[in-house]
């Protein structure tokens, strides 16, 4: 059993939370993902810590720390130097520093959310930073995104497509999506949201449960 | 392998921008010079590079690494070298990016089991050292083997190699132009080589305008990077 299980179990020390990567590209949606995990998994139970990597600002920071949604002390930024895909890969060392930090200072924390700056379809997490990663998507940037296959669609834990309400607006055939999605993720999982009206979240919600804290595995 | 090629390509290893040193996220006041158009050109770039060279490293960085490395792996000689850079460097963006990039460079070295990298981190965990760039350096450097002039090197490499990345990123110069500043500044790691290096009681910089530009960039809306 899980270090995290015992911890949800029985509520005893110590532990360390898991870590989760959100990567995607910018305006894909990841700060409100997050607006809406937050309160979804604390109604479970289970307390969040975030580190942000604004890539120009600290927008994404300030956004959470002032949202309500989590103690302010809780969301750390972290500056991406103009390289978003280095700090959470090649380099990720300040990322690690600031999760560590966030462990030390909330140990009854359960996860710790590591959001990168946004950046291209290529991006991945260095498995030395993460436990587990998800690749955001949305319908807007164009549904021919799941077959470009970058490898944030390929390899992520799991792949969430955003914005699915938008997808009648901007000529988005959200089944040829779904369907390629399918194809080149070779059975890993995928969850469809709209971060507005709050779909999705729950499956979301669920797996990261079931996959990450193992909850009910 | 011989024993002096092992050496050399460890350094290569540690003196490399892969090596994962964090330092991709700061440019040492450059930024904020540049939004104020007071870096923009090649030549101000050139110009810049060597002054914090020769007015900052050459008579800060340089000698507390040198002690450094000397002391190491002395715990409470090192957390006294890191208190010195502490009280003697004024910007808190410039003070603060130097404790992050040690504390990154000894979380490195404590995963790659370098000996005191650990002891050392958990010192500064505990609030007893600081952790600075160059005492961090100087410890784990110490500890792989690497002679007082080697570090040097490696050090000076790194500081212009990562104010040059910078420069390229913020679209002040291009790759070709920062590989020729890269080379020019070769001849003036070699002068800064041949001086002697001061005691730790004699540490001395001379960088107002970036000591300035990085105060002001904290209140900086853009910031690409940490100072």
């Amino acid at each position: 059993m899980s270090k995290i299980v015992t911890k949800i179990q029985d509520g005893s020390a110590p532990r360390s939370a898991a870590r989760v990567g959100i990567g995607g590209p910018v305006g894909s949606g990841k700060t409100a993902l997050i607006e809406r995990l937050i309160p979804a998994l604390g109604a479970c139970g289970i307390e969040s810590a975030v580190v942000t990597n604004d890539l120009v600002t600290k927008e994404d920071a300030k956004r959470l720390q002032s949202s309500g949604l989590i103690s302010p002390d809780r969301v750390m930024a972290v500056e991406a130097g103009a390289c978003p895909h280095t700090i959470i890969r090649e380099d990720p060392t300040l990322n690690i520093a600031a999760a560590d930090e966030l462990a030390r200072k909330f140990p009854q924390a359960d996860v710790i959310f590591i959001e990168s700056g946004g950046d291209n379809l290529a991006s991945t997490f260095s498995l030395d930073l993460v436990d587990y990663w998800m690749f955001v998507i949305d319908t807007g940037a164009g549904d021919d995104i799941p077959r470009k296959k970058g490898p944030g669609i390929v390899r992520s834990d799991l792949l969430v497509i955003n914005k699915i309400d938008l997808a009648p607006h901007v000529g988005a055939n959200l089944e040829l999506m779904k369907r390629e999605a399918r194809e080149v993720r070779s059975g890993r999982p995928m969850v469809l949201t709209n971060c507005r009206d709050n779909i999705g979240i729950d499956d979301l919600v669920g797996k990261l449960r079931h996959d990450v804290l193992f909850v009910g595995a | 392998m011989t024993k002096s090629a092992d050496m050399t390509l460890a350094a290569f290893q540690h003196a490399d921008s892969f090596f994962p040193s964090a330092a991709v996220s700061f440019s040492w006041g450059l930024e904020a010079l540049s939004n104020r158009g007071l870096v923009a050109t090649r030549d101000d770039l050139s110009k810049f590079v060597n002054a914090q060279l020769i007015h900052r490293w050459a008579g800060f960085d340089r000698p507390v690494l040198v002690h450094a490395h000397a002391a190491a792996p002395e715990l409470a000689a090192l957390a006294e070298l890191d208190f010195l850079v502490e009280a003697q460097t004024l910007a808190r963006e410039q003070r603060e990016g130097s404790r992050r990039m040690g504390a990154a460079l000894l979380s490195v070295h404590a995963k790659l089991a370098t000996p005191g990298a650990e002891d050392f981190l958990s010192d500064v965990q505990r609030g007893d050292a600081c952790g600075h760039l160059a005492v961090a350096q100087g410890l784990v450097w110490r500890q792989l083997g690497f002679d007082a002039e080697l570090v040097q090197l490696m050090a000076a490499h790194g500081m212009c190699t990562g104010l040059l990345g910078a420069a390229v990123r913020l679209a002040i110069i291009g790759h070709v132009d920062a590989q020729l500043i890269l080379r020019e500044m070769h001849r003036s790691v070699e002068n800064v080589l041949a001086q002697p290096v001061c005691g730790p009681d004699a540490l001395n910089s001379f960088v107002p305008q970036t000591e300035i530009a990085s105060m002001n960039h904290e209140t900086d809306d853009m910031r690409l990077f940490a100072n």
